[in-house]
């Protein structure tokens, strides 16, 4: 184990970006400025000329995708609309298009040309909503028929490639702590699923890309609008954090007190000496950690004083107000003289053990309206084509309820869990992932069968994942401009899997 | 006004012996000398390189006759430490051997052993393996010399060259090092002596200083006084008895929520305005808890037990994020302080029983038909044991693939969710219930046909007496269900708490929230044995515990100079430890503050509101890395670029302003500022500024504040005019209580 990490840092170090060195080093003695001058740009790296971006939308506490992405079909034995209701009518958590009876649902369909033009449905909380206070669009359904969203089903912490049989009989490393949440994030945002991480994979991929594509860029690759996350940790470079949009960017990380942005007198010399003070005392590693983070704030709020507005109505909820301050990020990428980026936003609440069926209604509406006004925003901005929404989660939900009965019933913690794409740049509306123990990248939808890790009279369906976090990350991170090589650098593991490219993107900028 | 002349006067006092005019003892009981000598690494006679040998070379050559050599990477060598006084039991796991190489990287090398050096009285060999146990790194190249530290106790060794595959290389010696060959160094007192002799005031003001940020929400002038005359001891003593909370700041007692609250006191004011327009929020808001809290830390005598419910709120996590209603979270922290010095076991017990636990991690809907593992999960994960199985000095346990060992896997927390099941809130016939009100006072009751009566496996570990509950054999009746359903709860606590790794989990979880966010496995294994038995054969005493984390020679001293030592100030305790060194009040000043924080942005922003964590894994988890860095540092999780940016601007507000008293909000009816008055009076005493800056070092940065950080805040002081002595109180006030050196406490 601990010899797998070793020789991913080594493969890691070689390729720290010039700028990432630099901004640490005074803080954590990374380099000598001399070894920093010797690190020269290769010629067949290019600035890229165009702007591309991912946007991480993380669902905290995990969320349900058995009743996110529901068959609503009647076709095939053991993945239609019946055997979802079989499994979770009694309890009252299966969705249903009528009040009084089980039936598929209406006016959220999708058809799947992978799985034979099948219907399946979407949770109805994505589609049109009655209109009301938060409600400012028609949700992020109708960007499946425009070929705008896309979901990879089934994914998944793995090690290596599962089946319910290898997972029963132990032939195949089992990814660390299965079931737990902190464990699973830190795993969907690490990027690996063998040990603990260090960094998240977005930080890794700042490490490696920064110099190369945000050369002057005076922010850094990675921003946050919910706080630092092991996502956006890097080895060399960290990310900037941020509160949401009811904050200006102007005032986002600007101190109060000084008189900025034009100190005089007494609060410039008091300015002076604040900055001067973190230059001390370095010695000790947690001060040097602190006023490293406060010099990057710093440099940032200077960068981010000339206002920008957008024009997309944004829902007043929390994950409208992070995804508007990306869109605004977004919209100041010339002044901050920035080609690539990642951010991250989390809606929380989603570890529904209990009132499941209002609670997720409503983080998914919440959701939807957010990430379809992000889109929106993006079609106006002209960049619907250069940046990508995507969704990661803890684990799904098992597919047996937990508890009974209206207000009440709930889910317990499982694994395998479908993922939404959403972006100009996808392929094409349709189920990507691997194939799993049916044919298809649709777990089967029964206890004690294919793709569920439960075994015996009480398993409760928890899917064992066709497709692995590293595989789907990975596509998104080559479509960003990922080189092939350094693949493994990002994704530590990722050669443990046969296919590095699940083919929802398209390919990346020449 | 009287209070605040005697704090004056006794300042020009302390400052009147700093200066060296008059000295004389300290009156009243003094503690013992807190400090621990300063470890000193051995180098060669005319050279910083280290005196170094293969570890099996130590008793071959006489240590005078060691020649420098350069060591193969992973292979196992000898070096030579002194002027150390161990206490009995302590060794090798009380070391740290930190390596740092010519690109600045940092490693850690295991410490496998310590042994004394025949014939050199006071010299022990430390063996090493040249192996980082890290990994953030790549391993250093063996291409020449790296520096070595050791570190016990907080304290920092001198570091020494040596040499990796080959001597010689480009990293340079720390400036001023000298060499420390054998003879040189030794032991000047056996029972330690003071390693920072250069304190302002009275004796050991640095550890007073630094006990009272340990123990307490901040130190004040008035407890440092206290604590010179009374000493530790007799203060932790006086601690452990005293009334909580304070007379004047009782518990909230607000009537719990019903589940539509009426429309007088809805908080709705457009249709039906409430009566009075604070009915909601005095009522059924969490503003009275929050506000509680606040009023106790600020003013409260009870100061540690205050603040251990607060590190056992941070464990036994629920929040206000789901159920916002303030009651709920009274009973619940009755339970934390109540326990607080109290039995660990018992608080087991009254947690998994209460209300707000049992609404907030679900166990009070698991049934035997409907089972929910949320709660069976938490508590071992999170309450007690742990993902992993550790060592009694809390290191983990490896197997021999050098893999954690998962203290339990899924089929125990099914085996313990169906212990858990049948215990709902007590909505009917309990004293505080309420016909379709939610009971969040009363403990959860038994609803026997909801508990689940089959055979049941619990941990299994070495030792572990209680590993199976048979099926009910006669539960053909409540009676008999209710008897099978407590005792096999009992026996599923028991089974937890007598589990190995409660004790480390449990003290490294609270040495983090006290004292330092990485503590050596020697500290926490100190600790840990007392968790297992308290001297008089009780497990799980949580005052032995406490008393064992504070008195701890890791914990105590003047200064720590180990560059690992010390944590980042979680934001409530940045706040709470400003606001007491300074008189927090309200902001006429005529009265105290009235606790109210919660609402305000330069607050909230710094994401840490009490008793609203986003989750059950608390603001920040334990095992947080800094990043950047592979060093552990749980409330790093919650600074980044925008919190960082905040709690400069808290300061800024309590600095130059206030929370005033609204015009249009009644949120703070006293509001809440700051005293500077006495620091007003030291700056117009020496237009100098050093007096007010001595000050501010003694009473902040417990006397470490160094000369270029000095140099740096005084130019600003006296750019203003010493006749506006308040403005250079502020100038120096916001730019000491910004820094990073006083953000992290070491």
């Amino acid at each position: 184990m601990k010899q797998d990490r070793r020789e991913f840092l080594k493969k890691s170090c070689g390729a720290l970006s010039m700028a990432a060195l630099a901004t640490q080093m005074g803080h954590f003695g990374l380099m000598s400025a001399v070894a920093a001058q010797n690190l020269e740009k290769k010629s067949d790296d290019l600035v890229p000329s165009d702007y591309r971006a991912l946007v991480c939308v993380f669902l905290q506490g995990g969320n349900d995708g058995n009743n996110m992405i529901i068959p609503n079909h009647t076709t095939g034995s053991t993945n239609n609309y019946n055997n979802y209701a079989t499994a979770r009518g009694a309890q009252g958590l299966a969705l249903s298009g009528s009040s009084t009876s089980l039936i598929p649902l209406t006016g959220t369909s999708i058809l799947v040309p992978r799985i034979g033009n099948l219907e399946y449905a979407l949770h109805p909380a994505l589609g049109i909503q009655t209109p009301a206070t938060n409600i400012v669009n028609n949700g992020i359904h109708e960007l499946w028929a425009l070929g705008k969203l896309a979901a990879v089903t089934n994914v998944g912490t793995l090690v290596a490639p599962m089946t319910r049989a290898t997972y029963l009989n132990n032939s195949v490393p089992k990814p660390f702590q299965l079931f737990s949440h902190s464990d699973q994030v830190s795993q969907y945002q690490g990027g690996r699923s063998d040990t603990q991480s260090f960094t998240g994979w977005a930080g890794r991929i700042s490490d490696l890309r920064t110099a190369l594509d945000n050369p002057g860029g005076l922010v850094p690759m990675v921003t946050s609008i919910s706080g630092a996350q092991l996502f956006t940790s890097g080895q060399s470079t960290l990310p900037l954090a941020i509160a949401d949009s009811n904050t200006s960017l102007a005032n986002v990380l600007a101190p109060a007190g000084f008189g900025l942005p034009n100190p005089t007198g007494t609060n410039l010399a008091r300015l002076n000496a604040f900055n001067s003070l973190r230059t001390q005392d370095l010695s000790a590693n947690f001060v040097a950690a602190a006023s490293h983070i406060t010099d990057v704030a710093m440099a940032a709020n200077a960068a981010l004083q000339s206002a920008v507005t957008v024009s997309t109505a944004f829902p007043n909820t929390s994950i409208g107000r992070q995804l508007k301050q990306v869109a605004l990020m977004i919209k100041k990428r010339t002044d901050l003289s920035i080609n690539r980026q990642v951010f991250y936003v989390q809606l929380g609440s989603f570890d529904t053990h209990t009132n499941q069926v209002a609670t997720q209604n409503n983080l998914l509406v919440q959701l939807s309206q957010a990430m379809r006004a992000f889109y929106d925003e993006m079609v106006a901005q002209s960049l619907e084509d250069k940046v990508t929404q995507f969704t990661m989660a803890d684990f799904s939900r098992t597919l047996n309820p937990a508890g009974t009965g209206s207000g009440v019933v709930g889910t317990d913690h499982a694994w395998g869990n479908h993922m939404l794409v959403v972006g100009g740049g996808i392929t094409a509306a349709d189920f990507y992932g691997n194939n799993g123990a049916n044919g298809t990248p649709f777990p089967q939808l029964s206890f004690n069968t294919a793709d569920d890790a439960d075994n015996g009279s009480n398993a409760r369906g928890r899917w064992v994942p066709a497709t692995s976090v590293e595989q789907y990350a990975a596509t998104l991170a080559r479509w960003f401009g990922v080189p092939d090589a350094n693949l493994s650098t990002a994704f530590p593991k990722i050669g443990n899997f046969a296919v590095t490219n699940l083919g929802f993107m398209q390919p990346p900028a020449p | 006004m009287k209070i605040k002349m005697s704090r004056v006067l006794l300042r020009i006092l302390t400052l009147i012996l700093a200066l060296g005019v008059c000295s004389f003892a300290g009156f009243g009981q003094d503690d013992p000398d807190p400090n621990s000598p300063t470890p000193i690494l051995l180098s060669a006679q005319d050279s910083t390189r280290a005196l170094a040998s293969s570890a099996d070379g130590i008793t071959k050559r006489p240590l005078g006759k060691i020649l420098p050599q350069a060591f193969k990477p992973d292979s196992t060598i000898a070096l030579y430490v002194t002027n150390v006084s161990l206490m009995k039991g302590e060794g090798a796991n009380a070391f740290r051997i930190y390596v740092e190489d010519v690109k600045g990287h940092s490693y850690r090398y295991p410490v496998l052993d310590l042994q004394p050096v025949a014939g050199f009285q006071g010299v022990y060999a430390v063996i090493v393996r040249l192996t980082d146990d890290i990994g953030f790194w790549e391993p250093p190249t063996a291409d020449g010399d790296v520096l070595v530290r050791l570190t016990w106790r907080g304290l920092t060794s001198n570091r020494v060259r040596l040499g990796l595959g080959q001597i010689g290389g480009g990293i340079k010696d720390d400036p001023g090092s000298v060499p420390t060959p054998l003879g040189t160094a030794t032991l000047t007192n056996k029972k330690g002596r003071i390693s920072s002799p250069n304190y302002v005031g009275y004796k050991w003001s640095g550890d007073r200083t630094r006990f009272l940020e340990q123990a307490t929400f901040g130190p004040t002038p008035d407890l440092d006084n206290r604590i010179r005359r009374i000493g530790l001891k007799a203060w932790l003593a006086e601690q452990f008895q005293a009334p909580y909370p304070s007379a004047n700041n009782p518990f909230p007692n607000n009537p719990l929520k019903p589940g539509t609250p009426p429309a007088d006191c809805d908080n709705e004011q457009t249709i039906t305005p409430d009566v009075p327009v604070t009915c909601f929020r005095d009522t059924y808001s969490m503003y009275q808890p929050q506000t509680w809290f606040f009023r106790e830390a600020f003013y409260g005598d009870a100061q540690l037990r205050h603040r251990v419910a607060w590190a056992l709120a941070q464990i036994w996590v629920t929040s206000g994020v789901d159920i916002q209603q303030g009651r709920h979270m009274v009973e619940y922290d009755k339970i934390l302080a109540n326990n607080a010095f109290g039995n660990y076991r018992t608080l087991m017990k009254q947690m998994t029983l209460d209300p707000t636990m049992g609404d907030y991690l679900s166990m009070a809907l698991s049934t035997k038909n409907n089972p929910n593992e949320n709660y069976a999960r938490e508590i071992m994960q999170l309450f007690t044991v742990g993902l992993f199985m550790l060592n009694q000095d809390g290191t983990l346990q490896l197997d021999a693939s050098n893999n954690p060992i998962p203290t339990y896997d899924q089929t125990t927390v099914n085996n313990m969710t169906k212990v858990l099941t049948g215990w709902t809130l007590c909505n009917n016939g309990c004293p505080n219930s309420v016909s379709g009100t939610p009971n969040f006072i009363d403990p959860m009751v038994l609803v026997t046909n909801n508990h689940d009566l089959t055979a049941k496996t619990l941990l299994n570990y070495p030792g572990s007496t209680t590993s199976t509950i048979a099926a009910c054999s006669n539960c053909t009746n409540s009676t008999n269900i209710a008897t099978y359903a407590n005792a096999s709860m009992d026996k599923a606590l028991d089974n937890i708490f007598y589990h190995p790794n409660v004790g480390p989990f449990v003290s490294r979880n609270l040495i983090q929230k006290l004292v330092t966010s990485d503590p050596t496995p020697a500290y926490v294994g100190r600790v840990a044995a007392v968790f297992n038995d308290n001297g008089f054969g009780v497990r799980g005493d949580l005052q032995a515990v406490i008393k064992a984390i504070l008195l701890d020679p890791e914990a105590r001293g003047d200064v720590k100079s180990d560059p690992n030592y010390g944590k980042l100030r979680e934001p409530v305790l940045f706040a709470t430890n400003i606001l007491r060194a300074f008189g927090v009040r309200s902001a006429d000043g005529l009265s105290q503050s009235d606790g109210y924080m919660t609402g305000r942005s330069e607050f909230t922003g710094m994401a840490q509101t009490p008793f609203m964590s986003p989750t059950v894994f608390n603001f920040y988890p334990p095992d947080y890395n800094v990043p950047g860095t592979a060093l552990n540092g749980p409330e790093f999780a919650i600074m980044n670029t925008g919190t960082a940016i905040t709690r400069t601007n808290f300061v800024n507000r309590f600095v130059f302003t206030a929370i005033p008293i609204p015009v249009s909000s009644p949120n703070a009816p006293n509001g809440t500022s700051l005293d500077f008055t006495d620091l007003q009076d030291l700056s117009t005493a020496d237009p100098t500024g050093n007096l007010l800056l001595d000050e501010l070092d003694r009473r902040m940065l417990h006397n470490t504040m160094s000369a270029t950080m000095r140099s740096t805040i005084l130019p600003v002081v006296t750019s203003v005019a010493a006749s506006n002595p308040l403005s250079r109180v502020r100038q120096a006030i916001y730019l000491v209580a910004t820094s990073s050196q006083y953000q992290v406490q070491r």
